[in-house]
């Protein structure tokens, strides 16, 4: 198979299964409403609509817990102190967690979360157990996550997670510490070439690494739980930076890095992105995170170096680059759609949107709900806020297997746990019974009354390529076993002509659910 | 960067195709399990240590114990604390238990594991450990995967099948292991409880267009359809099998270890298992302030300690224990020198551990030469290749022969007795029986810009070779046979910087390592 087509823009039909497509893989999820708003409005006023600046979410709340005296339930933490007597760490932790999946629940048609998660996976933190300085860290990348990656590095360099999470706080001109001048390079910036020759990578050397820690000696991290009384900041201590001059290898034309003090790793970030490798490097990224993971030939020629010299041309602004990717040729081919195995996230969320399952309207319930499908994701294998490494998920990186790590005995069981709560035994937190009102979701439907088109909605919905009329047909026994299709007809309208009639409405929904675990289940249902 | 290829060694893959029914002659090809060749119902067990082993304070060198009091000082273990193991030779105080398992005669530790031009990667050098390949080549196959795929070509498609029902590999782990991947696709499948795989609906078979997407349809369905059907012999294996000893609940090493032995003593045949335990990248903190025993580091040794100990035992009062071997490893080791944060950073070799009632029992290799100056950068430099120790298992554990673990993994391939016939033995100590050591020497050293290499050699191929400080092969200065006698090779080092050399000479079953300096 070839994929000859590149980074010009698309100009081909614009119907359902585009929009679907660009949905699906710019959001978590769209629904059959949304799908076909984006079909009325166009391939650019869509993309529009996902890049528009959209304000900052409403921070984090306490939900539950009664023991903060500054901190009422249905108010923030993120700006109020710790107690020396009380550990409230932990309420903000969950809090923080269940905001966070709430967030990517009711994203309406944006692509800033899929930005910020792609950033948690590229300027990976994990193990800080601070709820605020994770709130930091995310609010950075989520205010950065469509804004410019040079500027990005630089702030992401002295975040006050990442000095701690890559011991940057603990580099100091007479104990040089090179766990974060490593990642810079390696995988933060520029990436790792080939071996040329002892301690060179082709991209950068083992004494740039040594360089370079020098250069961002001296940062330190205030305010971890609270210490001192003071908020997450990162603190430039003179006497602990290198004032010596650094110089890198021939790999960055030996530049020279003088003295310049708390502003010293700006410049040496400016020589990194001198390298055109930067641009490329983030390409493949951008493109294995929206696209597909196979970089061929093919690929890196019309896609990775048209975007490549874009993002410079740019310097470095990320939006122009994204919506040239989704707007194009390439993207639209037929032949890179619905390969991408969906991440546990993309899973849950996207199912849970597509369904139209709805969630409670009150502060605490509400967080509960979010904090429950939170943690089921670490059954699934990914949880925000814990990748498994510096290098971020496994699927994102790994050859010759990428997204293929998401699925397992293990995993492939857990995500037919969820499902199968979801379309048939239901959900119970607390006083809600979360799961898929399956007989409002096929009222919405063009047409219901006629199965063939309905089963042809619901699994245009969400499946990438639909079925096949072989699997239509086997899915339509589980609503009509060995009957004709008018039978549908007829049980669906004399349901409709009396709701009020438990019988009839149970036995609909029945079907319908046998219908929606079965299709839930499917290998298909995985891709996205 | 050179690619291997190796699909050219094994029948063509494409896509792996529908697993609906099984081929006949799938069903009819001999299966490595049922064909006599006395291995059948063998094990290994790989520990991997994540983050990166210092070597340096897990089997403590007695006989430079200044040297590193000199370079390590903040970090290094009190004499009096550690447990000795023969002379010269020590374990941290937190591993009384593999202490008990070799004072038992069940355990080799193999000195300064490496490789030439080590990468200070994590990433690219335990892509190098779990593939096999050289620093300077891509492979995206794992090792065990590859001696996998030459017995059972053209897996997964038909697996499994009557003759071969469980799975071959399992990774006690949420995902698969990168040492199992095969080139149609990873041969170990995952699982943390093995009592909690359902059963899954295997949907309707239709064809699969030829692109990505039914590249990954393909793989979504033959995933579904091989979980289904190893899950069920899996949990029966766990039902039926048993463990001998309590494992406490804390220990999360220990815990999957004893999934191990209850699958084995089920009589489940699967002959790889991996498990991992991580945190070993100890930049910060290893040790404890004020007490370098405690710490970090500490707390993950008396882990593996105690998981191995408890491993052993349980496989001993079951009489699995010659059935089983367990091999540790880690992408590198950790520099020499400490650094001000009480940890250490990425270096280069360290030592490997074998546990079992079949392993050679005692030490492999000399003690790492430590000088007192040592630069920032430099690690123990190898004496051992890795894929030596991985081809003598293949060998003597699964009965690959030479030529084709040299396929496997690389020509240079040295075979080392890691492991012995399983009959009884009753002594350990160092393992006199392998080879004897190289008589050689350099002069002058300390040297300016040339010295002489001098060795004995019996009449055999010897590889010569410069090592800078930071386990790079900087130069090969012979690799070819030898007659018998002394022989001198100049070493040029015109154009390096002064600082620490290595050479290392290595024979087909003999190897050294020494230092030497240039000023």
């Amino acid at each position: 198979m070839t994929l000859g087509s590149g980074l010009s823009p698309y100009s081909g039909a614009w119907g359902y299964a585009q929009a679907a497509h660009l949905l699906r893989r710019s959001t978590f999820g769209a629904t059959n409403a949304q799908i076909k708003q984006a079909v009325a409005d166009g391939m650019a006023a869509t993309i529009s609509k996902l890049f528009s600046d959209q304000p900052m979410p409403d921070p984090p709340v306490n939900y539950y817990f009664r023991n903060d005296p500054n901190v009422p339930i249905g108010s923030t933490w993120v700006d109020q102190p710790y107690s020396a007597q009380t550990n409230f760490a932990n309420y903000r932790r969950r809090s923080l967690f269940a905001w966070t999946f709430g967030l990517l629940l009711n994203e309406g048609i944006s692509i800033r979360e899929k930005m910020t998660l792609f950033w948690h996976n590229h300027f990976v933190t994990e193990n800080i157990n601070d709820p605020k300085f994770k709130y930091v860290y995310i609010s950075l990348l989520r205010e950065n996550a469509l804004s410019n990656f040079k500027r990005l590095v630089k702030k992401i360099t002295i975040d006050p997670s990442m000095l701690l999470y890559l011991n940057g706080n603990q580099n100091s001109r007479r104990a040089p510490n090179e766990n974060y001048a490593r990642e810079l390079f390696e995988l933060f910036t520029i990436g790792k070439g080939e071996l040329a020759g002892p301690g060179d990578y082709t991209t950068f050397t083992e004494d740039d690494v040594v360089e370079a820690a020098r250069v961002l000696t001296g940062w330190v991290v205030q305010g971890y739980l609270g210490a001192g009384g003071l908020e997450p900041t990162p603190l430039f201590v003179q006497n602990r930076h290198d004032i010596t001059q650094k110089k890198l290898s021939h790999r960055f034309n030996n530049a020279i890095i003088n003295d310049n003090g708390q502003y010293e790793y700006g410049d040496l970030v400016d020589i990194i992105f001198q390298q055109e490798e930067v641009s490329r490097f983030i390409c493949r990224k951008f493109y294995r995170w929206f696209v597909y993971y196979d970089i061929n030939e093919e690929v890196e020629m019309n896609v990775i170096e048209p975007m490549a010299q874009m993002l410079r041309d740019n310097d470095f602004e990320v939006k122009p680059v994204l919506e040239a990717l989704l707007q194009s040729e390439h993207f639209y081919d037929p032949a890179c759609m619905g390969a991408m195995i969906k991440n546990p996230l993309d899973f849950m969320v996207g199912l849970l949107r597509q369904s139209e399952v709805k969630f409670s309207e009150d502060v605490t319930p509400k967080y509960l709900e979010w904090l429950a499908f939170f943690g089921y994701t670490d059954d699934l294998q990914m949880v925000y806020f814990i990748p498994p490494n510096v290098a971020g998920w496994k699927a994102y990186y790994q050859e010759p297997s990428y997204y293929q790590f998401w699925i397992n005995s293990t995993t492939l069981s857990k995500r037919l746990v969820f499902t199968d709560a979801l379309t048939q035994a239901a959900i119970v937190i607390g006083q809600n019974v979360l799961k898929i009102d399956v007989l409002d979701f096929i009222s919405k439907l063009d047409d219901a009354l006629d199965v063939n088109n309905m089963i042809d909605e619901i699994t245009n919905i969400f499946l990438p390529m639909g079925v096949t009329e072989a699997q239509r047909d086997a899915l339509k026994e589980l609503l009509i076993p060995g009957l004709p299709d008018y039978e549908w007809t007829i049980e669906y309208s004399n349901y409709l002509g009396d709701p009020s009639d438990e019988e009839l409405k149970q036995s609909v929904e029945r079907k319908l659910q046998s219908f929606m675990k079965t299709l839930f289940s499917m290998a298909e249902i995985h891709l996205s | 960067m050179k690619r291997r290829n190796f699909l050219q060694t094994t029948s063509a893959v494409g896509l792996p195709l529908l697993l609906n029914g099984m081929s006949l002659s799938a069903i009819a090809r001999p299966s490595f399990f049922n064909n006599g060749n006395g291995s059948s119902d063998r094990v290994l067990v790989l520990i991997q240590l994540n983050g990166g082993n210092d070597g340096l304070n897990t089997l403590v060198p007695l006989d430079q114990y200044d040297q590193l009091a000199n370079v390590r000082s903040n970090i290094l273990l009190p004499q009096n604390s550690l447990l000795p193991l023969v002379d010269n030779l020590a374990l941290h105080p937190n591993m009384s238990g593999i202490k008990s398992v070799f004072d038992n005669a069940q355990a080799t530790f193999v000195q300064s594991v490496g490789y030439p031009n080590q990468n200070r990667s994590h990433f690219r050098s335990t892509d190098i450990w779990t593939t096999g390949s050289a620093a300077d080549e891509i492979i995206t196959s794992g090792w065990v995967g590859r001696y996998l795929d030459d017995q059972f070509p053209g897996f997964p498609e038909a697996y499994p099948n009557e003759d071969c029902p469980d799975p071959f590999a399992i990774s006690l782990d949420n995902i698969v292991s990168e040492t199992c991947q095969g080139i149609g696709g990873n041969f170990s499948m995952a699982f943390t409880d093995p009592f909690s795989l359902t059963s899954i609906s295997e949907g309707t078979d239709t064809p699969l267009p030829d692109n990505h997407y039914g590249t990954q349809l393909a793989f979504l369905r033959q995933s579904i359809v091989q979980s289904n059907a190893y899950s069920g012999v899996i949990t029966d294996a766990a039902n039926a099998g048993s463990n001998q000893v309590n494992y406490p609940a804390d220990n999360n090493l220990a815990n999957r270890l004893k999934t191990v032995v209850q699958l084995i003593s089920g009589g489940l045949q699967t002959s790889i298992y991996v498990v991992n335990i991580g945190g070993f990248d100890t930049h910060a903190d290893q040790v404890a302030a004020g007490d370098p025993t405690q710490g970090i580091h500490a707390n993950l040794l008396a882990e593996l300690s105690e998981a191995v100990k408890l491993f052993m035992d349980d496989l001993k009062l079951q009489g699995l224990d010659e059935r089983v071997i367990a091999m540790t490893f880690s992408e590198f080791g950790r520099r020499i020198r400490s650094n001000d944060s009480l940890g250490t950073d990425h270096g280069t070799a360290a030592p490997m551990m074998l546990f079992g009632s079949c392993v050679n029992p005692g030490i492999l290799g000399d003690n790492p030469e430590i000088s007192r100056d040592v630069t920032v950068q430099e690690g123990i430099p190898m004496q051992f290749d890795f894929r030596s120790i991985y081809g003598s298992i293949l060998m003597d554990w699964f009965e690959v022969p030479e030529s084709k673990v040299k396929t496997l993994l690389y020509n240079e391939f040295q075979y080392i007795p890691v492991l012995r016939l399983c009959q009884a033995t009753t002594s350990t100590k160092d393992l006199d029986s392998f080879g004897e050591s190289i008589v050689s020497y350099n002069f002058p050293n300390p040297f300016r810009d040339w010295t002489t290499i001098a060795f004995e050699s019996k009449g055999e191929w010897v590889r010569l070779s410069i090592f800078d400080d930071l386990g790079h092969e900087i130069k090969v200065l012979s690799n070819r046979q030898f007659p018998a006698g002394e022989h001198q090779i100049r070493f040029d080092s015109h154009g390096l910087p002064p600082g620490h050399y290595y050479y290392r000479i290595q024979t087909a079953n003999r190897q050294k390592t020494k230092l030497m300096v240039k000023i």
